[in-house]
């Protein structure tokens, strides 16, 4: 095999992903950024209005308010995802009675399409026909039934809590796959050395576990920032783009309203913020190591 | 023959086959197996035969007429879908020959120059511009021609079920009925159990056309006209006194508590299901009301306003969105001969009796028309539209471009749904026609 080290195989072999790279990934940023830079209907010619759209952006009440959202979302959303689908994750992966069929149904909304999660939770939480509210009701909690979702308050906690119902399986999956690279033996050295469960978890388990913990991480910021049919099915954005995120008023910029240079500058923050956020993790996590 | 020149030769075979078949494809592009040449036509709905029917029945008599020459097969998708696909489409040269578009958008398609001038079709048949007479003058444009001709013709306004007015003992509305009238019944409705109005928001900002006759009323066109010409605002004196009316009907409670979760279809099962007194809808509707309420379907223009000095007396029979050409059919003499004669048939008389038969207004209009006795809704639109008030040249709602428009609609759900002032709401309308006409 030695011949596939030579320099002209490895640029050989580079070209096609890097290719691919180039034209799915980073072309379509960078034409959505050029865009964010002009006045375009999507129709005829893009007219260059420099940094007009950044400005009406600075001044628009609902980018502040979809972003506002976006934060909430990604804060509610993350920490219960990285805390629990963790101690789920740890809990799971001991031989427990129907550990396999658990496991199961903690994965099982992984594999729903967002979309049908969208319209089960809406019969869950509408205030009207939601399960939710009907069931606070026939218990006599009438004062207790709130607009979950529709209302100008508590849309994105719900849409957070939708997420991690949906994602909670699929990171928990991972960090099973995490524990079980975890050699038995060091777990009961420190066992043997009498380290008690929870000292096991917090000196052995997690440190071993940094570079899974970074990639859920990383997961978790990327997902947040792609919420899109959750929200277009249990809200649509509103009221009045008040349950918006920064992806779906771009997308209604964009699309509803056929302002793409302005739906293109809204994209490009929002990719920009989601880079940044990323990059930070990255930062942090390996001053850490 | 040994086992690698078999393989060989059926690989030399299958290429040449492949080879010949694209040749062919190339060859008969734009025409099918039989040799008809192949129009399509891009619409704003998913399965044309059931959301379209009325467009679907006219296309398949278009196909059985011209069978061998011409074939108009249909490019679907949903509203949203469709209207992204025309602009990538437009990008990259590949428009359908003919297509649907919303009535915001298609100046723009025609300003790119994208659009076919069809002065020249309706030269070549006098008897179609005839009987479109003004419907067409929405879609004309003094440099770039006739870029469009109405889909069909809408009439907008309320359906009420009569049997749920009958059950509460409050009178039906009618051509007289006021502002105030109507606010007198909601409590009466609502003590019966029913949503006085559905209406819904989620998705379907758009369907707001029960408000396009309010907006007449308090004096859309004179005040659109002040606003083209930079002496006026939408958070003017008229239409603050419109949206206050809609401000009061919410506070009344006559939309559903949930109208930011549920879609125009939701809204509308409503109605179908006998839950809610009025409904804000069109002529695409009739059938569907037809069979869900039978003879208990009304119609209404809506409230009268005594605190405006507009015309009171007027009806919403407007031109629909357009269907527009793609330029590129003008280059192609064969193609163009099959749109026209697609376009011919579509506003002729044989189509327009085929649209009254399912309950649609046609874009055009022939004597001796009428529904049958079966036709509830529409029957009672005629009776509605008998007493012959003016309409406008275009609902208010189609005189916008699309950021406007938008706007209009979020202002509207956002005085509903209680989170904007009439003022407020009638100022974002005025943000978005600055930044569109910058």
């Amino acid at each position: 095999m030695r011949w596939l080290s030579k320099t002209r195989y490895k640029v050989g072999f580079l070209i096609p992903t890097c290719l691919v790279y180039v034209i799915f990934i980073i072309a379509p940023i960078a034409i959505a950024i050029g865009y964010s830079f002009t006045r375009y209907s999507g129709i005829g010619r893009a007219r260059f209005i420099g940094l007009s759209n950044y400005v009406r952006l600075i001044h628009d009440p609902f980018f502040w308010k979809s972003g506002a959202n976006t934060i909430i979302i990604f804060v509610v959303a993350s920490v219960l995802l990285m805390i629990l689908s963790f101690f789920i994750a740890l809990l799971l992966n001991n031989k427990l009675r129907f550990i396999d069929l658990s496991k199961s149904l903690i994965f099982s909304p992984a594999i729903i399409a967002p979309i049908i999660v969208g319209i089960i939770w809406v019969y869950i939480l509408d205030p009207k026909v939601g399960i939710i509210n009907g069931l606070l009701k026939a218990i006599g909690l009438r004062g207790w039934a709130k607009q979950w979702i529709g209302g100008t308050v508590l849309s994105p906690y719900s849409i957070a809590i939708i997420y991690f119902w949906q994602q909670l399986g699929y990171l928990v999956t991972i960090f099973i796959a995490g524990l079980k690279m975890i050699p038995e033996e060091v777990l009961e050295a420190a066992q043997i050395d009498g380290a008690t469960g929870w000292q096991r978890v917090r000196y052995v388990v997690i440190p071993m576990m940094r570079s899974t913990i970074s990639t859920v991480a990383v997961l978790i910021i990327t997902g947040i920032f792609k919420i899109f049919e959750i929200v277009q099915q249990t809200t649509g954005g509103g009221p009045n783009h008040l349950s918006e995120t920064l992806v779906t008023y771009s997308y209604s910029m964009t699309f509803t309203s056929s302002d793409y240079g302005y739906g293109m500058s809204i994209a490009s923050v929002t990719f920009l913020i989601s880079l940044a956020l990323t990059g930070l993790y990255f930062i942090f996590g390996r001053k850490g190591e | 023959m040994n086992r690698h020149n078999v393989v060989k030769t059926v690989a030399a075979c299958l290429a040449g086959i492949l080879s010949l078949g694209m040749l062919g494809a190339c060859g008969n592009q734009g025409k099918d197996a039989s040799g008809s040449t192949i129009i399509k036509f891009g619409i704003h709905v998913a399965n044309p035969k059931k959301q379209e029917a009325v467009t679907y029945d006219i296309v398949q008599a278009f196909n059985k007429k011209h069978k061998g020459k011409y074939k108009v097969v249909f490019e679907a998708s949903d509203k949203e879908s469709h209207s992204k696909n025309m602009k990538l489409e437009a990008s990259d040269g590949t428009l359908p020959q003919l297509f649907w578009i919303d009535a915001s958008e298609a100046p723009e398609y025609s300003k790119s120059g994208a659009l076919l001038d069809l002065r020249d079709f309706l030269k070549k048949n006098p008897s179609v511009a005839k009987a479109i007479a003004g419907g067409k003058d929405s879609f004309e444009d003094k440099q770039t021609g006739q870029y469009g001709l109405p889909y069909q013709s809408n009439v907008q306004g309320f359906f009420y079920n009569k049997g749920i007015i009958d059950k509460l003992g409050i009178p039906y509305p009618n051509d007289d009925t006021t502002y105030e009238q109507l606010m007198e019944t909601l409590p009466k409705i609502k003590a019966g159990g029913y949503t006085p109005i559905a209406i819904g928001s989620k998705n379907s900002s758009y369907t707001m056309w029960e408000f396009n006759e309010l907006l007449v009323r308090y004096g859309w066109q004179d005040n659109l006209k002040k606003i083209k010409a930079g002496k006026e605002q939408f958070n003017n004196p008229d239409f603050i006194k419109a949206f206050d009316k809609i401000e009061g009907l919410a506070k009344a409670g006559a939309f559903p508590e949930n109208v930011s979760t549920i879609e125009y279809f939701d809204a509308k099962q409503q109605f179908n299901d006998g839950k809610a007194a009025l409904f804000g809808s069109g002529q695409w509707d009739c059938a569907e009301f037809d069979s869900s309420l039978g003879d208990k379907v009304g119609f209404w223009w809506g409230p009268k306003f005594s605190d405006s000095s507009y015309d009171q007396n007027v009806s919403m029979r407007v031109p629909a969105n357009p269907i527009v050409v793609n330029k590129a059919v003008g280059d192609d003499v064969a193609m163009k001969a099959g749109v026209y004669a697609f376009l011919k048939f579509y506003y002729g008389e044989e189509a327009a009796k085929m649209s009254y038969a399912k309950s649609t207004f046609p874009a055009t209009n022939y004597p001796g028309l009428k529904a049958t006795s079966s036709q509830y809704a529409m029957n009672e639109m005629l009776k509605a539209l008998g007493k012959n008030w003016p309409s406008p040249a275009s609902a208010p709602d189609l005189t916008l471009d699309a950021a406007s428009q938008q706007a209009l609609y979020d202002a509207i759900f956002g005085v509903i749904q209680g989170t904007y002032t009439p003022s407020a709401g009638l100022s974002k309308i005025d943000q978005a026609w600055k930044i569109s006409h910058k």
